[in-house]
């Protein structure tokens, strides 16, 4: 990490210009991604999957967040946790495959033998004065979030999650997620620094442009426009628009369905944000005819047309619930300049592929906008590198949440390595 | 050393004092081996045991097994407080004394002999100094026995003894006659070695027919208590002997505004053990009902044969046997590590045939239920086609 005070790193942070891109060296140089690695990976609650990932005990799934390997398991007792994935007798990779079944967790190598609680209950030729108890599985913090996995590397993790998961659950909780599968994932790699995968997560300026599968099934109008732009026509539709997310917040809401908006993307070491928003057309899913793609509702939803529930947290993840299917992403830095991208699809647990679903259709706007998103943020990419960038400046109606992201980002950083 | 010259087999003792020897498993295997038999008093016998493999017992002092016999054909159990020491782990010791008209208690005084096996469980129970009571950093004890209440006690100031850390320990025993005293010339002995802190204080009721007793006489009541350990009050207080023996000591306790939580005893009568300490009496049944279970079962010990398909090698095995050991001895080849059901190692398709496996978490329901299993710890109930 780059830590005393003549590194760039804390005068970059120090001279960050809100309401503006980041430095070229936020997106390209390999010191402040090893920074990045400790302070935001190392310290912040990461979304890592679901816990239709590991549905039964035994069931585990691996992952690597930087250099450190992780094991996700479920255990008898239903609860989901997490471990190094690393042996604690040579340092072996433990589990090998990304998502396999285990009865115990056992080393391929001299067959030490974990316990899903992570205590060693096996190590053969070890001698007498050799104590077991000294060598259980090193535990990662790992919270489940209505379904939604965080874990955190650090000793002490950041205590506000606990804020963020009660004012999420009601918001999450009637799609169920713990009874859903994952029907469909995809990893992609994007050419690109992990916050510029964020970045432009976090807006919708680029999407008409960009995205003719993503904008079927949403509103323009959902992310901001600068009014004085608008023709009379446009004005109008705005209006409409703006009259739609009132009066389905107000029915949805009746229906035991949270769906106002609530931000706290930086004002909380834990930042989020969620909304439930109504969607065109038929308005019932994220799909190229916006019809539901799946004919088995999620959770104790009985209506297609319940809008779509999306849920930002920092600094990994999206997802988006619908009435019929969930997609959740996150981001898994791999170097200063590349992001693993993985997306999964979930649906109703009883859901029969081919009779209530088909993957193409379930798939299709989100493979779709994925590749097109990968492409814009290689762009970036590219251009960071060049001599000639220069953060320049976000629209104050499309960006907000892109320059929140940015302030977030910029005070966890300077909360850790100073400014 | 020349491989040529020949190496003198060693004294079967040596291999008992190999290092690194494991510890005693009952479950694995009961039978100990009466390697001597002592003499005590006129109706007390020490049997010393050991077990058949090379093997280290480990048991806090005060604790006891129980003996799983069959005398006329008929199954029966007794509990026998293990009356040696823990610091001299390669053999055990109990020390038992005759009930007139008791089974079992004259089988082993009048049938067992030296080189005899007798098959035990345990150890059980925590009447033990070592981990009862909460002793000061120099904690000071009483010791009141009575007849062969006088073995976990006894088992307790060898410990003691053994690792050289005397305590400030008044033992009192309590015998009918100085002819009854049990452990007598040991006690002395360590009073002797352990000036000071160790009191051994003997109390009989009459003289012996040849021996007349000049000690204390009598029944043990306070005024003997004030006399031989006048600051019983400030001690730790641990009691074994005949019922009417801990009653009274109870009431002369009570009387006295002694501090009962200090008070520990142990019976050796089994209905009142059951009611004082339910938990101890229920491993006793517990372990008594799995050496009937296993005895039941014993006896009609049918063989299946296993087939290992991709090796084309087809064994016996018995069915109170684990594939994986049948298979060993018969040279069979299978991958494993733990041998105990934890690791997975062994994990095989049974192709067909059942089997009766109690394993260690190294398998899934749902891979059992895909006709998996582990070979470590399976024993056949069926002849098997293994897919190996
Ligand atoms: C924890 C414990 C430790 C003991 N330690 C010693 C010792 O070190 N030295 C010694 O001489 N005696 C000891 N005894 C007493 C001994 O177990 C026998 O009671 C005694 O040997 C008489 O057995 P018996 O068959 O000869 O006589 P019996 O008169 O037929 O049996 C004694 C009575 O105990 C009952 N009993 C039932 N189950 C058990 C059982 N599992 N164990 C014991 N008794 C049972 C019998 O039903 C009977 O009523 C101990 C008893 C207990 C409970
Ligand atoms: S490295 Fe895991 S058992 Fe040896
Ligand atoms: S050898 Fe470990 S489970 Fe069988
Ligand atoms: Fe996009």
């Amino acid at each position: 990490m780059l830590d005393s005070t003549q590194t760039p790193l804390k005068a970059l942070i120090r001279r960050r210009k809100p309401g503006y891109s980041l430095e070229a060296p936020f997106y390209t140089s390999p010191e402040i991604f090893e920074a990045d690695m400790d302070v935001i990976f190392g310290r912040h609650w990461i979304f890592v999957g679901v816990e239709p990932d590991v549905p039964e005990p035994g069931d585990a799934m691996t992952l690597d967040i930087g250099k450190t390997a992780v094991v996700i398991v479920r255990d008898d007792d239903n609860e989901v946790r997490a471990f190094h994935n690393v042996c604690r007798h040579r340092g072996a990779r433990l589990v090998l495959d990304y998502k396999t079944t285990v009865g115990n967790l056992v080393c391929r190598y001299h067959s030490w033998t974990y316990g899903l609680d992570g205590k060693l209950l096996f190590a053969e030729h070890m001698g007498q004065g050799f104590d077991m108890g000294c060598h259980s599985l090193k535990p990662i913090h790992c919270r489940s979030l209505e379904g939604l996995i965080f874990i955190c590397l650090s000793e002490e993790a950041p205590a506000d999650f606990d804020v963020m998961a009660a004012k999420m659950a009601p918001y999450l909780a009637p799609h169920d997620l713990k009874n859903a599968k994952v029907a469909f994932e995809k990893d992609i790699i994007e050419p690109g620094n992990w916050k510029l995968t964020m970045e432009n997560n976090r807006e919708c300026y680029h999407c008409s442009g960009n995205h003719p599968e993503l904008t079927v099934p949403l509103f323009a109008y959902g992310f901001g426009f600068a009014p004085e732009e608008l023709d009379e026509h446009g004005r109008k539709e705005a209006e409409e628009y703006a009259k739609l997310v009132t009066t389905s917040h107000r029915e949805w809401e009746s229906c035991g369905f949270p769906s106002t908006m609530m931000e706290h993307l930086d004002d909380m070491v834990t930042g989020f944000r969620t909304e439930r928003l109504p969607l065109a057309g038929d308005g019932e899913s994220h799909t190229n005819d916006t019809k539901a793609a799946c004919k088995k509702l999620l959770g104790k939803i009985n209506d297609p047309k319940h809008g779509a529930l999306h849920f930002w947290t920092q600094p990994n993840s999206w997802h988006h619930f619908m009435s019929d299917h969930a997609v959740v992403f996150s981001v898994l830095p791999l170097d200063a300049e590349r992001s693993l991208l993985r997306t999964k699809w979930l649906v109703h647990k009883d859901a029969v592929e081919g009779v209530d679903y088909d993957i193409e259709n379930l798939t299709a706007v989100w493979d779709a906008t994925n590749d097109q998103d990968s492409t814009l943020v290689g762009y970036c990419q590219e251009g960071a590198r060049s001599p000639a960038y220069e953060p320049g400046p976000y629209s104050p109606h499309t960006e907000m949440l892109v320059d929140k992201f940015c302030n977030w980002y910029i005070g966890r950083m300077a909360e850790h390595v100073g400014r | 050393m020349d491989a040529l010259t020949p190496t003198p087999s060693p004294d079967p003792a040596a291999l008992r004092l190999a290092g690194n020897l494991p510890e005693w498993n009952p479950e694995a295997d009961d039978v100990l081996i009466v390697r001597e038999i002592r003499d005590e008093t006129a109706d007390v016998k020490t049997f010393v045991l050991a077990p058949k493999e090379p093997c280290i017992f480990r048991y806090a002092p005060g604790q006891f097994l129980t003996l799983d016999l069959s005398i006329n054909g008929e199954a029966i159990n007794r509990c026998y407080t293990i009356a040696s020491a823990p610091t001299r782990p390669h053999t055990l010791a109990i020390t038992v004394k005759r009930v007139p008209g008791g089974p079992v208690s004259n089988f082993l005084h009048d049938h067992v002999k030296v080189g005899g096996e007798l098959r035990a469980v345990g150890p059980m129970g925590d009447f033990s100094c070592f981990t009862q009571g909460t002793p000061s950093p120099t904690p000071r004890y009483l010791f009141l026995s009575g007849g062969s209440g006088i073995t976990p006690l006894m088992s307790m100031a060898r410990t003691f003894h053994d690792l050289g850390e005397p305590r400030d320990l008044v033992f009192v025993h309590a015998a009918r006659s100085p002819d009854d005293i049990i452990f007598r010339s040991e006690l002395e002995m360590m009073a002797r070695n352990q000036r000071g802190s160790f009191r051994f204080a003997p109390v009989c009721e009459a003289d012996g027919p040849f021996n007349p007793w000049h000690g204390l006489r009598g029944r043990l009541n306070l005024g003997l208590l004030n006399h031989i350990a006048p600051d019983f009050k400030e001690r730790e207080i641990f009691v074994c002997g005949p019922s009417p023996f801990m009653a009274a000591v109870r009431e002369m306790l009570k009387g006295a505004g002694f501090d009962m939580s200090r008070h520990h005893e142990e019976s050796f009568d089994f209905a009142e053990l059951a009611k004082a300490e339910p938990d101890v009496a229920a491993d006793v049944s517990i372990a008594e009902a799995v050496e009937a279970v296993q005895d039941a079962l014993a006896p009609p010990v049918a063989s299946y044969t296993i087939e290992f398909a991709k090796q084309k090698r087809t064994i016996e095995c018995r069915s109170d046997m684990f594939v994986l050991d049948a298979a060993r001895r018969a040279g069979v080849r299978l991958p494993s590590s733990c041998s105990k059901g934890l690791c997975g190692t062994c994990k095989s398709k049974v192709v067909s045939g059942t089997v009766d496996m109690k394993h260690g978490g190294g398998i899934r329901q749902r891979e059992i239920d895909a006709g998996m299993a582990l070979l470590c710890c399976s024993k056949p109930t069926s002849d098997l086609v293994v897919d190996r």
